[in-house]
């Protein structure tokens, strides 16, 4: 607040506002960041949470002025980062497209050129006419997209907004970009989904904590982010379980760290019981890299195996088979439990790397069949 | 870091260049760079071009407000209404005594209040409309003038409907108003323009410090009672003399007394205290072109 003050103050007087110069409290949200696009070509912004790709396109919407540097632009800007923008519950979605045009910047000419094609995309009928409160959200986010991709901008810039809505709904924003694209159209795209941006982008920007590396290539600049994530990740196993008072795994064997897509990966456990354990529930799971979620996990069950651990020493072995994934840090779990889930017996997670594919730019390899007949 | 731009098409990017707009340039502390003239130019030709945003934020609010309510329109009269009668029973239960109107007192009071409320609406909705739409500020670039200018827009509605009640209430009275009457957007245009300026430096401000809007909606009320509006100006003491600086006195004042008598004492304090809101909108106006980015900073 106080630093508010002292930037209107010094803005009005006509003084710099001395932009160079960090206060406390204050850090750089971008630094460094410069790139080049010229028309028609499609730019990707990736980069991890809190990276600064939304300040950049805020900057580059002309939302608020850089503190360094500058931003040169030629063309209309269009923005496809609040869905709805202006839109009042109490009027209806008629109403509701002059308002949320004329803030995004349409002429009264344009609106009403544009007004039939903006119905259609929309698609939500007799509703047109009524409040918009008691629109669901799909068809709030579908009237909100149909406005602003009906702008006609030359420059597109759109947020992760495409995360919002149905399937229908994402196939038709795609649809609409790529529309866009052949009507050379620049755009710049902001996206965590790898595939949308090998897809789209001509070339990417990686960002990461502000600082940016603009890679021609769009692999290469998704390669890039997944590397940032692999040096976050921790490379040592989590032993998190070797047995209990009534069984010792004495010896864990695992396959090398590094595989190529399609390699399988084997425990080997090598234990001394002193008591049996029937019908042993084994719990096996892969979790990718950066997400959270479980790219595999099944039981022993799943696949009608019937494990019994008898007293005395053995040797189980366990072998995850032709693993599809390439191009990213995984982790491979392994946990058995005794029969009823009572008690845990054994719980590793090995952190595996898989080497990339070149032009995969997925995380999930899988081997795909192409042929043709005469 | 390096940028890959080959000279070839940079070459190419030119050529395409010359076909296409003006260009657009961000830098830091982007608007005194040209000068003062140019940024009256800018300012000009960004309310110019929207015009048509600035009615249809108008036409959002007013449907808003009115749409979901029985009492709708009548909810401006209400508060009018309301202080009218308090003074009128104060006046006759002798605790508070206005002394001798050459009028009855209700119309006195109401025309006052008429041009009083077109004031203080007006006011109180334009310093609050950036951070009611601080959602939209912070994600789109949109004229953040026609947003003020359409709130300020919001004082017509008062300024309509209670000049039709005051019309009303002197047929009652069997009074019958002077000419002057038809001028009324005229002579009230002075304080729009005086509420516009404060306006835009209150959303302004509003947008960076929030006790300001809280602040600002109980010193109207305060300023409704130490300003002669609903009384006539005392005869002396320290009031009278701040009055006579007060530009609203004057302002509010001076039709008035033109509506209901047809000449007024005031027309020196009226031409100044216009001249003083002229000077103050744009200066104010400036100020909000300056720094208006600041606000989507710290909205």
């Amino acid at each position: 607040m106080l630093y508010g003050i002292q930037d209107i103050s010094r803005n009005i007087l006509g003084l710099g506002s001395r932009p160079g110069r960090l206060r406390p409290g204050e850090f750089w949200a971008l630094d460094n960041a410069s790139f080049n696009v010229l028309r028609g070509e499609t730019l990707g912004i990736i980069g991890p949470n809190g990276s600064g790709k939304t300040t950049l396109l805020k900057i580059l919407n002309g939302i608020f002025w850089p503190d360094k540097g500058q931003v040169r632009i030629q063309g209309k800007i269009g923005a496809l980062i609040e869905v709805g923008a202006g839109f009042h519950p109490l009027l209806t979605g008629r109403e509701n497209i002059y308002v949320n045009a004329a803030i995004l910047g349409m002429t009264k000419k344009e609106v009403k050129s544009q007004f039939d094609a903006i119905v259609a995309f929309a698609d939500i009928g007799d509703f047109l006419d009524a409040p918009v409160k008691h629109y669901s959200s799909g068809m709030y986010v579908r009237l909100g997209f149909a406005v602003a991709a009906h702008c006609r901008p030359d420059i597109f810039l759109v947020d992760e907004v495409l995360a919002v809505g149905d399937e229908g709904f994402q196939r038709k924003c795609f649809d609409k970009i790529g529309e866009l694209k052949k009507n050379d159209c620049t755009t710049i795209i902001i996206s965590h989904n790898m595939h949308t941006i090998s897809s789209f982008s001509d070339h990417v920007l990686l960002l990461d904590k502000g600082q940016a590396e603009y890679f021609h290539s769009p692999q290469d600049g998704i390669r890039g982010y997944n590397h940032l994530f692999s040096q976050q990740s921790n490379t040592e196993i989590d032993k998190n379980c070797s047995g209990n008072d009534s069984i010792q795994f004495v010896h864990v064997e695992t396959s090398a760290k590094k595989l190529n897509p399609g390699d399988s990966f084997t425990f080997r456990l090598s234990y001394e019981a002193q008591s049996s354990f029937p019908d042993v529930e084994i719990d096996t799971a892969i979790s990718n890299g950066s997400d959270s979620r479980l790219y595999f996990q099944a039981t022993n069950r799943a696949f009608g195996r019937r494990i019994d651990i008898n007293q005395g020493t053995g040797i189980l072995e366990i072998t995850f088979k032709d693993i599809p994934l390439c191009q990213s840090w995984s982790k491979i779990i392994l946990a058995i439990w005794s029969q009823k889930r009572t008690e845990l017996l054994f719980w590793w997670r090995v952190p595996v790397e898989f080497r990339g594919q070149a032009h995969a730019s997925g995380r999930n390899l899988l081997d795909i069949d192409y042929r043709q007949e005469k | 870091m390096k940028n890959k731009c080959d000279k070839m098409d940079l070459d190419e990017a030119s050529k395409k260049e010359k076909t296409h707009p003006p260009e657009i340039f961000y830098e830091p502390d982007n608007s005194l760079k040209n000068g003062y003239f140019t940024m009256f130019a800018e300012i000009t030709k960004e309310i110019k071009n929207s015009r048509w945003l600035t009615l249809q934020l108008f036409k959002r609010d007013l449907l808003a407000t009115y749409k979901q309510s029985f009492i709708g329109i009548f909810w401006v009269l209400i508060l009018p209404l309301v202080s009218v009668l308090t003074f009128i029973v104060l006046n006759h239960s002798g605790i508070f005594t206005v002394g001798q109107l050459d009028v009855p007192y209700p119309l006195f009071a109401v025309w006052g209040l008429t041009f009083w409320q077109t004031f203080s609406t007006g006011l109180l909705a334009a310093s609050n409309s950036l951070v009611k739409a601080g959602a939209m500020v912070v994600k789109i670039n949109f004229s953040k003038k026609a947003l003020v200018i359409a709130s300020a827009c919001q004082a017509l509605i008062p300024l309509a409907v209670l000049s039709i009640l005051s019309f009303l209430l002197c047929l009652v009275y069997g009074f019958l108003p002077t000419m002057w009457i038809i001028l009324i957007p005229i002579l009230a245009l002075p304080l729009l323009i005086l509420l516009l300026g404060l306006g835009l430096i209150l959303a302004l401000l509003n947008g960076i410090i929030r006790d300001i809007g809280n602040i600002l909606a109980m010193l109207i009320t305060f300023l409704l009672f130490l300003t002669p509006i609903l009384y006539p100006l005392p005869k002396g003491g320290v009031l009278a003399r701040i009055s006579q600086l007060n530009p609203l006195y004057y302002l509010i004042n001076l039709p008035r007394d033109l509506i209901l008598f047809g000449k007024s004492p005031h027309w020196t304090g009226f031409i100044w205290s216009s001249v003083a809101a002229l000077l103050a909108f744009l200066l104010c106006l400036a100020a909000f072109h300056l720094t208006e980015t600041r606000v989507a900073e710290r909205i």
